[in-house]
């Protein structure tokens, strides 16, 4: 909701500044932007009374004198005959509608009504239903203007079969299930606190209006205007919540506000209530005022706060305004004076509690199995449950975000499968992934359970004595010996022929529930509450979305002397570009005499794909300096060639 | 001189692998929280209108009960969870005062861009008990922001809007630009939600507060984009051993 500052500080005869302002709401809990002194308010869903200048300046009453008097048509208006029945008195307990006729000439707009377009850039429609934007804006009651020659007479009711409705934005739409609606000889002509139709709202050229000003519950406006994609501020405000006893004064408003610009004919008025309006009472505890915040005012203090903001006390009640249909009992009240007060002026207490240290065996055992398979080489992935196609029993999602999370995972093969394919598809040729997550399923009852799920292929590891070692059924036989030593595993193979690969690695999956493995698994050892103070976190470095690249470099040592140091200057050589070192080979010659290291050197750069002639420039001077050292070579390369190359 | 029997064999790092970087900072929000008193809670990530909502005074006309914003599942008998305290609402149907537990755990909504994820992580917390105030809650919470951010952040409490909570407040940091951050919700146990439960709200009150485990991983990881944590790409997770 935008709202100018010059139209809040017209309100407040100290005229604030705009800062000041500013600093108020944030300490009464209404965030905003400001942008060219236009205050873009966005306030929380309990607040439907500051949807106005008039309230957001209500609001500012304990900090600032207010002064709220606006011109209102002060005669008596007689009473309009209208031919209205309101078959949903609980949807609407009051409404009112007023019959203006006018003659003659518009005048240009003038005044708060000039103002208003002008300062909030808002596009003009006709005089009568630009009178109603401006109310809304300035009250914060909606008001709907029919153009009254159209209206023989008016139906409101829930309608449930489907109705076809062409909005006043010339949107044609189809309602459907029920709906609160205004209708005339069987037609929808206005789905009610959303929007009016077309055929029956004003023109230009209206000069008799039928305005129509009510209450409805929010009920029964919630989520329409979502559910017909129709923009609507009636519809927000409604939703939120609207003042039931002020009509009179609207419509008072609407009234004069029309005068300032043309000639009135006519005005009549008619006014029902079908359910009272019962102001809310609240016992003025002042101790539990104190308790629930930690504080220790007295009753003066909270009387004075709360009278500014609208409240009065009876008979030691607080009684709460019709426009505050968020306030329901004490610790509501607590919040008012808490926001007056300020939040940070609210003084700290020790809060003093013992330490926890309860684990369940589930959570013991789930983070002895994380500890197990991290120390192994395995990352923990998380994967959100949402799937495209329905495995047996698999839930449906109601209302998906899209055809390919319309389901909800029963196992954690399709998601992990995904994630070892990403990391295939960027050069990663030792993936080893596990996920611990609840599944759900649906075959007549609702079941969860929570499953362990491990994949891996390619290499076992990047070291000279895993390197060339391929995972497969007995590497994860042996990997989960140590956890279920008494069990014969049974890993899938996934079949890489529909998954459009040119690996052949073997890809092996497992999945375990855990209450197979609380049952079958080796001792556990009992953890204890990890200290939070020895927790680091690290720094992350964005990664690369371009292909990496390797270099293999081999190396015979046989001046032992440079066997330590070759190593020391090889893994640890510092480049931008240069993404993982380590040894995948060695060899000890003894009877030759001979050491033979191969060092893999992976290249990768954030800019773009990297390219063989940046590796070279790279490897140049490594290779230069490693043929410098006496006693270690190249294979297959010459001392010479590589120095000159 | 040493000779080629006894060289020792190039040393062999530990090929570790890494939690999630995001289960990471939830086990040390937890743990944070143990140290404080809470027990950790776990409950069902589908659960049923009446504990997602009803239980916790959300009323039918909130808009986080809308079509758009939960997502509804097994022909709109159950929702998957919105948010960590239905396990609360469990605790206290089958506990009495004193309470203090920690939910933590996936929740969800119906969103999906740059800066929201239909599945993130919450870590909740309630105490309930005789005479609990504001003023503690002020307190608890100071204590969890030093903890996380160190004791020369700046914290500034606002007044917000949860209906399970009143009074109820949201709470900023200053971040290095100057901007305030929001960290997290808390507020004083709405009586109609102890009353839901069984519990006298004339004898005992409650604090509650939750935190958003992506937005507190984002600021301490320097990660900026949230989608990051989700796409279990190798050279990401490698950095979180």
């Amino acid at each position: 909701m935008k709202v100018a500052y010059k139209h809040l500080k017209s309100l407040i005869p100290s005229e604030p500044r705009i800062d000041e302002i500013s600093e108020r709401f944030f300490q009464l809990g209404h965030e905003h932007d400001i942008e060219d002194d236009i205050f873009n308010m966005d306030l929380t869903p309990n607040r439907g009374d500051c949807l106005s200048v008039h309230g957001l300046v209500r609001d500012l009453a304990p900090f600032y004198d207010i002064d709220l008097t606006t011109d209102i048509y002060e005669k008596e208006i007689k009473k309009l005959d209208i031919d209205f029945v309101n078959h949903a008195p609980e949807a609407c307990s009051h409404i009112s509608f007023l019959k203006i006729d006018i003659e003659g000439e518009i005048a240009p707009y003038k005044g708060k009504l000039e103002e208003y377009f002008k300062d909030l850039s808002v596009n003009k429609n006709n005089f009568f239903t630009d009178v109603s934007n401006y109310l809304s804006y300035e009250r914060g009651q909606p008001t709907h203007c029919y153009d009254a020659n159209k209206i023989e007479n008016l139906l409101l009711k829930f309608v449930e079969e489907d109705k076809k409705f062409n909005t006043l934005l010339e949107k044609e739409i189809v309602i459907k299930d029920k709906n609160l609606v205004f209708l005339q000889e069987g037609q929808v002509i206005n789905l009610a606190g959303v929007m009016g139709d077309l055929n029956t709202s004003c023109s230009i050229n209206t000069k008799s209006v039928l305005v129509e000003c009510a209450y409805f519950n929010p009920e029964e406006i919630i989520g329409k205007s979502v559910k017909y994609d129709l923009n609507s501020d009636a519809a927000h405000k409604f939703e939120r919540g609207v003042d039931p006893l002020c009509h009179e004064e609207v419509l008072r408003r609407f009234i004069m506000i029309v005068s300032e610009h043309a000639n009135i004919k006519n005005v009549e008025i008619y006014k029902e209530t079908f359910v009272d309006y019962i102001h809310i009472k609240i016992p003025f505890d002042v101790n539990k005022i104190n308790n629930i915040l930690g504080i220790s005012y007295d009753k003066k203090n909270f009387e004075k706060y709360l009278l500014k903001l609208g409240f009065k006390i009876q008979d030691n009640k607080i009684i709460v305004p019709s426009h505050r249909n968020d306030i329901k009992n004490l610790n509501d009240i607590a919040e008012e004076i808490a926001r007056v007060i300020g939040y940070d002026n609210i003084p700290v207490t020790s809060l003093k509690m013992s330490p926890a240290n309860i684990f369940t065996d589930t959570k013991i055992l789930e983070q002895n199995v994380k500890d197990y398979l991290i120390k192994n080489g395995f990352f923990e992935v998380i994967n959100n449950p949402f799937i495209g196609t329905a495995e047996d029993h698999a839930i449906k999602v109601d209302n998906p975000l899209d055809s390919n999370r319309q389901y909800i995972r029963t196992n954690l093969e399709k998601s992990l499968l995904e994630n070892l394919l990403y990391n295939e598809r960027r050069q990663q040729d030792s993936i080893k992934l596990f996920e611990i997550s609840d599944v759900y399923s649906n075959d007549g009852n609702l079941k969860n359970k929570k499953v362990l799920g491990i994949i891996c292929s390619g290499r076992v590891g990047k070291n000279y004595l895993d390197f060339s070692k391929k995972i497969d059924d007995k590497y994860i036989r042996n990997l989960i010996k140590d956890l279920l030593p008494e069990i014969n595993i049974n890993p899938i193979h996934i079949d890489r022929k529909s998954l459009n690969t040119k690996l052949n690695n073997e890809i092996i999956y497992l999945e375990l529930e855990f209450n197979f493995l609380k049952d079958h698994s080796s001792d556990l050892i009992c953890i204890q509450r990890k200290d939070p103070n020895e927790h680091t976190f690290i720094k992350y470095s964005p990664v690369s979305e371009f292909p990496s690249s390797s270099r293999d470099l081999s190396v015979s040592i046989k001046n032992i002397e440079k066997y330590y140091e070759i190593q020391e200057y090889l893994l640890h050589y510092k480049s931008n570009l240069i993404k993982e070192i380590f040894i995948f080979d060695f060899y000890n010659n003894k009877k030759n005499n001979e050491i033979k290291i191969g060092f893999r050197f992976v290249f990768q750069s954030h800019q773009a794909t990297i390219t063989d002639n940046e590796i070279n420039n790279i490897m140049k001077p490594i290779m230069r300096y490693t043929n410098s050292i006496e006693g270690v070579t190249i294979p297959g390369m010459d001392k010479e060639n590589i120095q000159n190359k | 001189m040493p000779s080629f029997n006894d060289i020792q064999p190039p040393k062999l790092n530990p090929q570790l692998g890494a939690l999630h970087p995001i289960n990471q900072v939830k086990d040390f929000l937890i743990s944070l929280l143990q140290d404080y008193g809470f027990t950790p809670v776990d409950g069902p990530e589908i659960e049923s209108e009446e504990f997602n909502f009803d239980m916790l005074n959300i009323k039918k006309t909130h808009p986080a009960r809308q079509m758009h914003d939960t997502f509804y599942v097994n022909n709109k008998n159950k929702v998957l969870r919105t948010h960590t305290s239905p396990v609360q609402i469990r605790s206290m149907l089958n506990s009495k005062p004193p309470i203090a537990i920690t939910s933590a755990g996936k929740v969800f909504r119906k969103d999906d861009d740059a800066t929201h994820l239909p599945m993130f992580h919450q870590v909740e917390g309630i105490y309930v008990d005789e005479q609990v105030t504001f003023s503690q809650l002020k307190d608890l919470i100071h204590k969890i922001i030093y903890a996380i951010f160190g004791k020369e952040i700046q914290i500034r409490f606002r007044p917000s809007y949860f209906p399970f909570t009143e009074p109820s407040a949201e709470v900023d940091i200053l971040s290095e630009n100057g901007k305030w951050l929001e960290i997290l919700g808390c507020g004083i146990v709405n009586p109609v939600v102890l009353e839901n439960c069984n519990i006298d709200s004339n004898k005992y009150s409650g604090l509650a507060f939750g935190l958003g485990v992506e937005r507190i991983a984002m600021l301490k990881y320097g990660v900026n984009d949230i989608r990051d944590f989700y796409k279990s790409n190798l050279d990401f997770l490698n950095q979180f051993k």
